[in-house]
């Protein structure tokens, strides 16, 4: 056998073998006080939004699709849940202190404008969660009348 | 079987070694990005003068259109954030920096992260310049600083920075408007 044949074999033989090994799935089933819903209103239509587009990397429940049940794409999956989490999680957001909340719900909007979420690698897969412009100032009006409640709100109970 | 094994190892090792690569160069960047200009100490009667002076720095970067040094100011903020000594400060101005701070890290570190994408380090910018403004009404310039208003960015939407100087110099329209904005308040 010739020295690249040995290497392809032997990156096979891990192939299988990481097969074998998962990290914990991304489902909590727990109840969410923190959740932003509770803050502030979310018509059902944001929800739908959120839910297909967002919420997979940026919440505590991910619906995973058929191909992270073969590694490496589950460690891929997993590592974007964990930034994703890490920077923004809407089950969490109760918890962000006023001036987090406020800040990460101009990321919301900037990233929507700028295009840069959600993330290509993740629409090119995900193709339902591509927003069109309807959905996109949907979800960026009602940003802004969350900001605007939540300022309202942190000013009479600092 | 031994075959199998050793191009095992082999494939292992090959994995690992282009994984530590990346690690070693990551630190390096970060141990240059600590180090940036920390010759100049001329303002140090403010307690936050180092997390100051690197905000200065990313407002020049910007204003100079220049992405690079923009994050690596940014790394510099990041890491003046990460090192100031609470331990002097009352309980209740600790907790007035925790709030800040962990905000304003967390933009600082967008910042250092996008080098290339100077529209977002400036998104970012915006939120940064009102954390480190209420820094200075909390604990203080130590010297003198200007508030400056910019009514044209964002869609005409207009944001706010602060200044070491009087002359207007834009760090979110850049070279195309450098002088564009007005100055809204002086900080002491």
């Amino acid at each position: 056998m010739s020295g690249i044949k040995k290497i392809l074999l032997g990156l096979l033989v891990i192939l299988i073998m990481i097969q074998f090994i998962h990290p914990a799935r991304n489902k909590s089933g727990q109840g969410m006080p923190n959740d932003i819903s509770k803050m502030v209103a979310m018509p059902g239509d944001v929800r739908g939004i959120l839910k297909k587009a967002c919420y997979d990397c940026h919440s505590n429940n991910t619906d995973y699709p058929w191909y992270t049940y073969i590694q490496p794409m589950h460690w891929f999956m997993n590592y974007h849940i964990q930034s994703g989490k890490e920077e923004l999680n809407f089950n969490e957001f109760g918890a962000y202190t006023p001036r987090r909340q406020q800040s990460k719900l101009r990321s919301i909007e900037n990233s929507l404008k700028d295009g840069s979420m959600p993330l290509s690698s993740y629409t090119l897969i995900h193709r339902n969660a591509i927003l069109s412009e309807a959905e996109k100032s949907l979800i960026i009006n009602w940003v802004q009348t969350s900001k605007d409640s939540f300022k309202k709100e942190s000013l009479t109970n600092p | 079987m031994k075959n199998i094994i050793l191009s095992m190892a082999a494939s292992i090792l090959f994995l690992a070694a282009c994984n530590n690569e990346t690690k070693k160069k990551e630190t390096t960047d970060s141990i240059s990005a600590t180090t940036v200009d920390t010759a100049s100490k001329s303002q140090q009667n403010s307690p936050i003068h180092n997390i100051i002076r690197a905000y200065l720095q990313l407002k020049n970067a910007l204003a100079k259109d220049n992405d690079k040094d923009a994050a690596s100011s940014g790394k510099a903020l990041e890491a003046a954030l990460a090192g100031f000594d609470k331990s002097s400060l009352t309980a209740e101005k600790a907790k007035l920096y925790e709030d800040i701070a962990t905000d304003a890290k967390e933009h600082a570190e967008h910042i250092g992260a996008n080098v290339g994408n100077i529209k977002h380090q400036r998104e970012h910018f915006e939120t940064l310049s009102q954390d480190i403004y209420d820094l200075v009404k909390g604990f203080g310039a130590g010297q003198k600083l200007y508030v400056d208003h910019c009514p044209m960015y964002n869609e005409n939407k207009g944001a706010n920075w602060i200044s070491e100087s009087k002359d207007i110099s834009n760090p979110y329209l850049g070279q195309s408007m450098p002088t564009c904005g007005t100055v809204k308040e002086e900080l002491q």
